[in-house]
């Protein structure tokens, strides 16, 4: 075993030991203790989000136990296949300060960054996957990437703060030639050869960052933030360069399928159903081939527009405007959107699951945080947020478990994540959201 | 003229011209250090791709993607001065530039080029130059400096050397200059006139004119006006503004504002349920947006016309898409033919194409509180708060109970104060919109009843579109809306936090003129603040790294 430098870097040590107090050479083993890779070095731990909109009925969806043994409910019933690489959170509280509740957006902000918003639309903070990104992507292509199966760019919860949200890919297609298209060399192919055009796309980039300087000069403070997050993007760019000239370690067998064909991304639930297993099963190869570590994919916005044909009243509309059944004290046909929303999840699930490397599947290589803006959208209800943390990120994470609601505010999970992905943190979250204690419990 | 920034140099001379400080005076005292950025501006989607016409043809081919806008104060306009560039959209700057460069250096693009090189196979540090600064000047919108030029000047010589290529060398140093903060960004700056007034230089003057009246970048004579100082006079001003308004490309610039205004961006990810609307497709929304622009553009500019008269005309655009839709028989053998809905047709201006009343309805039903809310905002600057949080819509909705229309079901909020106080403000105005189906076709039954078309808004009665229509002719508040809005769009701010001084003696030439679109335009830019700025705060003063360099 080495203990090299990008692990170093990546600071997996630092936060396990800041965390779990561990002898330092144990943090480059799995709990189970399992070998490393053939090469030496370990698999990377990668990290998705998956948001849905508008949550799902309470009644229908927690578990009536805690712990490892909770019986199946109807609502979970489309992640049966995963339960044992599952984690389910209930019971999570929201508390959202001073800041009023912003319908569609509190809850989200919530869970993505751990502080209450103080505006609608805006996040406080980076979120969780961009603060993820920054510590586990260095010498990846691409330090994130955001896909919308609903085909809206602007349907993404990935974002840099305020309003600076990355746009998500909006097609299969798209998708597809951002990661596979121009610039990719295939690292499964036994031809793998830099491409001498990135030394030349190098220089071209240093001569812009070299404007840095002279282009901070004379900027009020907010336009010098915007400037800022330019040359950081510049920045970006250089890295990806960077990378594209090394040849990716991968142990996946995997082979990177033709080009998707065009289709039709909307609101439209069977639309959604062609989308989301692409947009998946794209990001699961661009996960296994180390182009990213971070892979977001959103089914809807907040306020999510999926409609089912027919329904002319759409999901959202359902949620306020269905009355509750008087003998089942629940509304039907929101119910089944919601669990519409759990077999969109399963499709992520089961395409990070289906590819295998080293001793499991990237979906045991990595986490995934599914997290959505209300508990009861009826009345914007944010207290008892369902939130979902899937893949053992490479052992660092205990799964298989329901931890029902202790009163932990919902940032308690995120500090959890955050730790179990190797970052060095103790404290996670602002106001009463923030939090110091991760569940230790589920951290091997 | 040199335009120089970091510039210990100039200190002299600068305190000389800022103390002299008469407008000719105001180009000069711009090279000094004593200048501010006070706007910065991200080029939009139409912005770029026009300018990249403008500056090396329309053959150049623009292929990529842009980061999405957002709207704030009912413009995207206004979020271009918020938004930065994230790494997802500077990856497609960069390729953008790239292939921009590429393309403009090829073969057959070379006639174009401002000179020969003495070998295409090597360096030409006489040529380069030439090429640079030619395109730069009209990419940064303004001469580069000596050492923006130069640094593009070194890549290329560097690259032409190790490729063996002059025009590779080229082709990389102006892809330099099109990923740079200073094309992407659309920079205002600043320079002291005196008094503690701030006022903007010639350079961002001829940018802002440009960009609201044509979309796109200044053109050769603007950048020539801006050079001599005309920017800066009355008469040299005016000179440019009526070339500006008279020109045919003034369409492009008012398709670009009316765009944003109307908020035609969002149609292109609306859906429709297709089981419920099953002619409803990609190619009809793609026309309802072009039939509303048509028609603004040929009310606003091509007939000269009253703009209250948008709110009222009968007069359209159709293509055979649309009369699909409309439901109307189409013969014409062309593209697109002007059409006059029948008077009893219900149709009243833009308030029943198909575009609005699509885009402010659900994939299955018309939504009269989204389309009260959209007219109230759009054309009144009214916005709406959110509802509360917590409300119990069922009644709404549940169409087998007694409560059969729409309007029925709305009017239940009148029993909940706290909706009350939005609804009846917003209900009125979408409930006489009624008429028209979530894919703008006429309909007069809803669930077997009739619908009910009367509204009461501020105690004046009117019955559906038309009365709406008529109302809405004779707000004052629509007018002032739209000169809020122009004035907000052209400089990039929330039109919430425009204050109605700032455009009243433009709204005042608006009204005189029987709201004639061209005398908004004028009267705005001609004002005689149009161009103040805010004073940097004195934080950013202190703060300023060209302070410590002196």
């Amino acid at each position: 075993m080495k203990i090299d430098r990008r692990s170093l870097l990546r600071g997996t040590c630092q936060g396990a030991l800041a965390v779990m107090g561990l002898p330092f050479l144990d943090c480059f083993l799995d709990s189970k203790g399992e070998a490393l890779a053939a090469t030496g070095k370990p698999l990377p731990t990668r990290f998705n989000t998956f948001f849905f909109g508008l949550g799902l009925t309470s009644q229908l969806w927690i578990p009536k136990t805690g712990g490892k043994d909770w019986e199946m409910t109807s609502q979970l019933k489309p992640l049966e296949a995963y339960r044992a690489k599952l984690n389910v959170f209930s019971g999570l509280r929201v508390p959202l300060d001073d800041n009023p509740n912003h319908q569609h957006w509190s809850g989200a902000a919530a869970a993505a960054t751990g502080i209450s918003p103080a505006k609608v639309n805006e996040f406080d903070s980076k979120t969780i996957d961009q603060q993820i990104a920054d510590v586990i992507s260095r010498g990846t292509r691409f330090k994130s990437i955001s896909a919308s199966c609903a085909g809206d760019p602007k349907q993404s919860l990935s974002s840099l703060g305020g309003a600076n949200t990355i746009p998500a890919e909006a097609s299969p297609l798209a998708l597809y030639t951002r990661l596979f298209g121009p610039g990719f060399q295939d690292p499964t192919k036994g031809d793998w050869k830099p491409d001498p055009q990135t030394l030349i796309q190098q220089s071209v980039l240093s001569a812009v960052a070299d404007n840095r300087k002279r282009v901070m000069q004379n900027l009020g403070p907010a336009d010098r933030a915007r400037m800022d997050q330019y040359f950081t993007s510049v920045r970006e760019a250089e890295l990806r360069l960077a990378a594209e000239l090394q040849r990716p370690e991968i142990q996946a067998n995997v082979t990177i399928p033709p080009a998707p064909a065009e289709m039709v991304c909307n609101n439209a639930l069977p639309n959604l159903r062609k989308a989301t297993p692409l947009m998946a099963q794209l990001g699961a190869l661009a996960l296994a081939t180390d182009q990213t570590r971070v892979f977001n994919l959103s089914v809807s916005e907040p306020t999510s527009q999926i409609f089912m044909p027919g329904d002319s009243l759409a999901y959202h509309n359902t949620t306020h405007e269905e009355p509750i059944d008087p003998v089942l004290g629940y509304q039907p046909r929101v119910a089944q959107y919601n669990v519409d929303s759990m077999e969109l999840f399963a499709m992520l699930l089961k395409e990070l699951d289906a590819v295998p490397e080293g001793d499991g599947t990237v979906l045991d290589h990595s986490l995934v945080f599914a997290f959505t803006d209300q508990s009861f959208a009826k009345i914007h209800a944010v207290d008892g947020l369902p939130i979902f943390v899937a893949g053992s990120a490479s052992g660092r994470m205990k799964t298989g478990c329901h931890v029902p609601g202790d009163g932990s505010p919902v940032s308690r999970v995120g500090l959890t994540i955050q730790n179990a992905m190797g970052v060095s943190l103790d404290v996670w979250g602002k106001g009463s959201m923030e939090v110091r204690q991760p569940y230790t419990d589920l951290l091997a | 003229m040199k335009r120089m920034r970091n510039l210990a140099i100039s200190i002299p001379s600068l305190i000389v011209m800022v103390s002299g400080a008469m407008a000719a005076d105001i180009t000069s005292a711009r090279t000094g250090a004593n200048s501010e950025i006070v706007s910065m501006r991200r080029l939009t989607e139409a912005e770029y791709r026009n300018s990249i016409a403008d500056i090396f043809g329309t053959e150049i081919e623009v292929r990529g993607r842009f980061e999405p806008m957002i709207r704030v104060g009912g413009l995207q306009a206004a979020s271009t001065s918020v938004l930065s560039v994230t790494p997802v959209g500077f990856e497609s700057f960069t390729k953008l530039a790239d292939s921009i460069a590429t393309q403009a250096t090829e073969e057959k693009y070379r006639a174009k080029l401002p000179c020969v090189p003495k070998s295409a196979k090597a360096p030409d540090d006489a040529c380069t130059p030439q090429v640079l600064s030619h395109f730069g000047r009209m990419l940064y919108r303004r001469p580069l400096t000596e050492d923006e030029l130069q640094s593009a000047v070194n890549l290329s010589h560097a690259l032409a050397e190790s490729q063996n290529d002059f025009y590779a060398g080229l082709r990389y140093g102006l892809a330099s200059l099109l990923q740079a903060p200073d094309f992407v960004f659309r920079m205002e700056t600043a320079v002291p006139a005196g008094n503690k007034q701030w006022v903007l230089d010639s350079y961002s003057r001829a940018t802002r004119l440009s960009y609201l009246m044509w979309d796109s970048t200044p053109d050769a004579e603007l950048l020539q006006a801006a050079e001599k100082g005309d920017l800066n006079t009355a008469a040299g001003l005016e000179k440019q503004v009526d070339r500006l308004i008279s020109s045919p490309r003034l369409d492009v610039g008012m398709r670009a504002f009316f765009n944003d205004m109307l908020e035609l961006d969002n149609f292109d990810t609306v859906s429709k349920d297709s089981i419920l609307y099953p002619k409803w497709s990609p190619s009809i929304a793609a026309s309802a947006k072009e039939e509303t622009l048509r028609t603004v553009i040929d009310l606003a500019l091509h007939s000269n016309g009253d703009m209250r008269d948008l709110m009222t005309t009968r007069k359209t655009f159709l293509n055979r898409n649309l009369a699909a839709d409309y439901q109307l028989p189409f013969q014409f053998t062309g593209e697109w033919m002007p059409y006059e809905f029948e008077p009893d047709s219900g149709r009243s201006g833009v308030l029943t194409q198909a575009s609005m009343l699509a885009m402010f309805s659900h994939p299955g039903r018309s939504s009269p509180t989204k389309r009260g809310v959209a007219v109230m905002d759009i054309f009144l600057c009214e916005p709406t708060p959110a509802p509360p949080a917590n409300v119990d819509f069922s009644v709404v909705n549940d169409t087998s109970g007694p409560l059969k229309t729409v309007r029925e079901r709305l009017m239940a909020h009148a029993n909940n104060s706290t909706c009350a106080s939005c609804h009846n403000h917003s209900d009125p105005i979408g409930l006489s919109l009624e008429g028209f189906d979530t894919i703008g076709q006429r309909r007069s039954m809803e669930n077997g009843q009739l619908i009910d078309l009367t509204a009461t808004i501020q105690g004046r009665k009117f019955v559906g579109a038309a009365g709406l229509g008529q109302f809405l002719h004779e707000n004052p508040k629509y007018p002032l809306c739209l000169a809020r809005k122009v004035y907000a769009y052209s400089r990039g701010v929330n039109s919430e936090d425009v204050p109605a001084s700032a455009f009243k003696a433009a709204y005042q030439a608006f009204a005189n003129s029987g709201f004639r679109m061209r005398s908004l335009l004028k009267s705005m830019v001609e004002d005689k603040d149009y161009f103040s700025a805010t004073p940097p705060s004195s934080e950013s003063n202190s703060s300023a790294p060209n302070v410590a360099d002196q």
